[in-house]
Order: structure tokens, then C-alpha cells, then sequence
């Protein structure tokens, strides 16, 4: 194994997406046990995370809606994490065989992430929708506002990655950089 | 294309006509410039992804699309978006209640975030997408034309009035059975106006950045 240059073009920086994703992972954790709506109907309270709330969706049979929430809040962030640490580990060794399949990869995230911001302007809708008074109220809990941290983190992490990274070939001189 | 000429990576101005961002956004493969015909798709030779789409509506039909779109806008902030009732009290919200009530909900950040997703940056950009295309179809592009362009394409990740659209249409039917919910005149501008904008935002961001003086329809690439 030949010796990695610190600085210079070897081995490529990752710490800006690197420390996007952590963030984003972090910010997951509040973001999935923290209440992120609580409802008062008539002699009814409840408050959800995006766990319960999705199930709740389920249970009054409304699958599809449960289906584009669990797609939006829990799968689309997961996919987006372990997908940039893929592609941040494969980029570390320069180019691959599987190159091609990772600059695809790379296109996919960056196209699903803003979806994930559905369950936020959901809450910020029903907020406004539902307030009447003592009869109904939808209040924001504090998780939604960790849950889009995190998006907007994990939008960040995929926009500071460099797909042409996925590129580069090995030897220093040729990693001249286009933009 | 082979790969062996990686010929003419645009390093100044690009001829007119020709696609100018012929260099993958991608893998940062360069390519050669060509013309494409209407609907003719350039993909990267290395990595397979679509680098430029020929104009699929053609000038006018793009800058009628922003056009339209753009006036949507204001009835899509000023008409009521939904009317929500509740034995017999009725209230009606507007695009941007949603962002208010998370302020009086001390949710100061998220508020902002979700004025700018789903209200501001939308109109803006199409503020942005009417100030570069409509010059050009009537005289020639202004010298401003390029910094625009890129400030739209640096913005248009955080416009998100599809995923808005589909935030409503969720919550809607979610409340369906709490409160008697009416769509509004405002919604209905609001949806197409994110439809048009993703028609147009895909001619725009893929096609090309000024009008050729005549349709070029000979040349193909890979």
C-alpha cells in the first residue's frame, strides 16, 4: 500500500459531507422519539411522533397516506445516510468498476431528498388548518423541528459531496479539477 | 463520442447555439458541444446520465409556461387555499397560515423554513426562470442572464412547492374525518402553478440557456 499524502489531491476531503451526515444522524435521533404533533379533539388528546403517527394513518385504514409517510420521514433519510457513506467510502479508494453505479446512486439521492420535507409541511399545514379553540387544536411538537434539521442536513451532505470524485483516477495528475 | 477526445470543454463562451454545459454535472466527463434537435437527449458517454434535453415545448412555449405560472402565483398567496369547518364555525387559510401559525407556535426557524420552501423561493424562482427566458424570446438575453441563471439553479433545491402539494393533499385527507375541509381557489392555483414550474424548470435546467436564431435539427449525439 503506498503512503497517502495528508494534503493534495490523493486522498479526497471528506469533512464537509462527513460532518453534514453526522449532524443529520444525530439530529435523526430527536427527531424520531420526539412528539412531533399533539392533537385535542372533543374529550381527546393524543401526541404522535412520526412513528405513531404513520401507524395511526395505518390503523384508520388509510395505507397509501401511511406508505408516502413512512417513504418521506423514515425510509428517505435512512437511504440518503447509508447511501452517502457508501459513496464517501467508495470514493476513497478512486475510481471503481462500479463507478457508474455509484454516480447513479448519486443522482437518486440528490433527487429524493426534498421529499423528506413532506411530513413537516404537513405538520405546518395542520397547524394552521385545525384551531378551534377548545373543540380541536393541532399543536407542533418540538421533534418536527429536529426532523427538518435534519433534512435540510442531509440536503447539505449530498450538495457538498462530489460525485466526479467517484472519477478520479489515481495517479494525482490527472485529478485536474473541472468546474 | 470517444473517449479519447474530450474536445472543447467550455472555457469561455460557449457558441450559441450549442449546449454550453456539455461537461457531465455528475462525473465531470467533458464533452464536445452539440445542437440538439426538439426532445433529442444527450447522455454522459462515461456515466450515463442525461447531460442536456433538446428544448422539449420550444422558446415560446417555456416562456408561456413561466409566464403563466408566475402570474398563478399571487391568486395562489391571496385566495383562500382551504376552508376548514367545524360544527358551523368556519375559517379559511391561506398558502402561507401554515408558517404563521408555527411563528405563534414559537417555532420562529421552522416558520421561516417553511416560508421560504413553499412560498417565497417558489415565486422567486420563477421570478428568476421570467428575467432569463422572456428577455431572450423578445430581444436578446441581457448581460445578467448567466449570473440569474445560476443563482436559480443554486436555489432550486430549496423550492419545494411539489412536495408542498403533496404535504396538503395528505393532511387533507387525513383530516377528513375531524373537520369539513373545502379546497380552495388557492390551492388549485398553487398545484398548477408547481406543476408548471417543474415543466419549465425542466426545459430550462437541462435545455438550452438562450435561443438558437433558427431550430437546429440535424446533429445527434450518442
Amino acid at each position: 500500500m503506498k503512503p497517502r499524502s495528508i494534503s493534495g489531491d490523493d486522498v479526497p476531503n471528506f469533512s464537509r459531507p462527513a460532518a453534514f451526515a453526522v449532524a443529520a444522524a444525530i439530529m435523526l435521533i430527536p427527531a424520531n422519539i420526539l412528539p412531533i404533533l399533539s392533537t385535542d379533539a372533543v374529550g381527546e388528546s393524543r401526541t404522535d411522533t412520526i412513528y405513531s403517527g404513520m401507524m395511526g394513518l395505518f390503523e384508520n385504514g388509510l395505507w397509501p397516506l401511511a406508505l408516502i409517510v413512512a417513504i418521506a420521514s423514515l425510509l428517505i433519510p435512512f437511504v440518503k445516510l447509508v447511501g452517502l457513506t457508501v459513496l464517501m467510502l467508495s470514493a476513497r479508494r478512486g475510481r471503481s468498476v462500479h463507478a457508474r453505479k455509484l454516480t447513479h446512486l448519486y443522482a437518486v439521492l440528490d433527487f429524493i431528498g426534498r421529499w423528506s420535507m413532506l411530513d413537516v409541511f404537513l405538520v405546518a399545514f395542520l397547524t394552521s388548518a385545525v384551531r378551534f379553540g377548545a373543540l380541536s387544536t393541532i399543536r407542533p411538537g418540538p421533534g418536527i423541528g429536529a426532523f427538518a434539521a435534519a433534512v435540510v442536513l442531509t440536503i447539505l451532505a449530498t450538495r457538498s459531496f462530489d460525485p466526479r470524485l467517484l472519477w478520479r483516477e489515481p495517479s494525482p495528475s490527472n485529478s485536474k479539477p473541472l468546474s | 463520442m470517444s473517449d479519447s477526445a474530450p474536445a472543447d470543454e467550455p472555457s469561455g463562451a460557449p457558441e450559441p447555439g450549442l449546449h454550453p454545459r456539455f461537461t457531465c454535472r455528475f462525473c465531470g466527463h467533458p464533452h464536445r458541444p452539440v445542437a440538439l434537435a426538439p426532445r433529442q437527449k444527450a447522455h454522459c458517454v462515461r456515466c450515463g446520465l442525461v447531460l442536456a434535453k433538446g428544448s422539449y415545448f420550444g422558446v415560446d412555449t417555456t416562456a408561456a409556461l413561466i409566464t403563466t405560472a408566475l402570474l398563478l402565483s399571487v391568486p395562489a398567496i391571496c385566495l383562500p387555499f382551504v376552508t376548514v369547518g367545524k360544527l358551523g364555525s368556519e375559517r379559511a387559510g391561506h398558502l402561507l397560515s401554515g408558517a404563521r401559525a408555527l411563528w405563534f407556535e414559537n417555532m420562529e426557524l421552522l416558520s421561516l423554513w417553511v416560508l421560504l420552501c413553499a412560498g417565497l423561493l417558489p415565486v422567486v424562482m420563477l421570478a428568476l426562470l421570467a428575467a432569463v427566458t422572456l428577455p431572450a424570446r423578445f430581444s436578446k438575453p441581457g448581460p445578467w442572464a448567466q449570473p440569474l441563471r445560476r443563482t436559480a439553479v443554486a436555489l432550486a433545491p430549496w423550492a419545494m412547492p411539489e412536495v408542498y402539494v403533496l404535504g396538503v393533499l395528505v393532511a387533507l385527507t387525513k383530516l377528513g374525518s375531524l373537520v369539513d375541509v373545502k379546497i380552495g381557489p388557492g390551492f388549485w392555483c398553487y398545484t398548477v402553478m408547481a406543476v408548471l414550474t417543474l415543466l419549465a424548470w425542466s426545459n430550462f435546467h437541462l435545455g438550452p440557456p438562450s435561443i438558437p436564431s433558427e431550430p437546429v435539427r440535424e446533429k445527434t449525439t450518442s
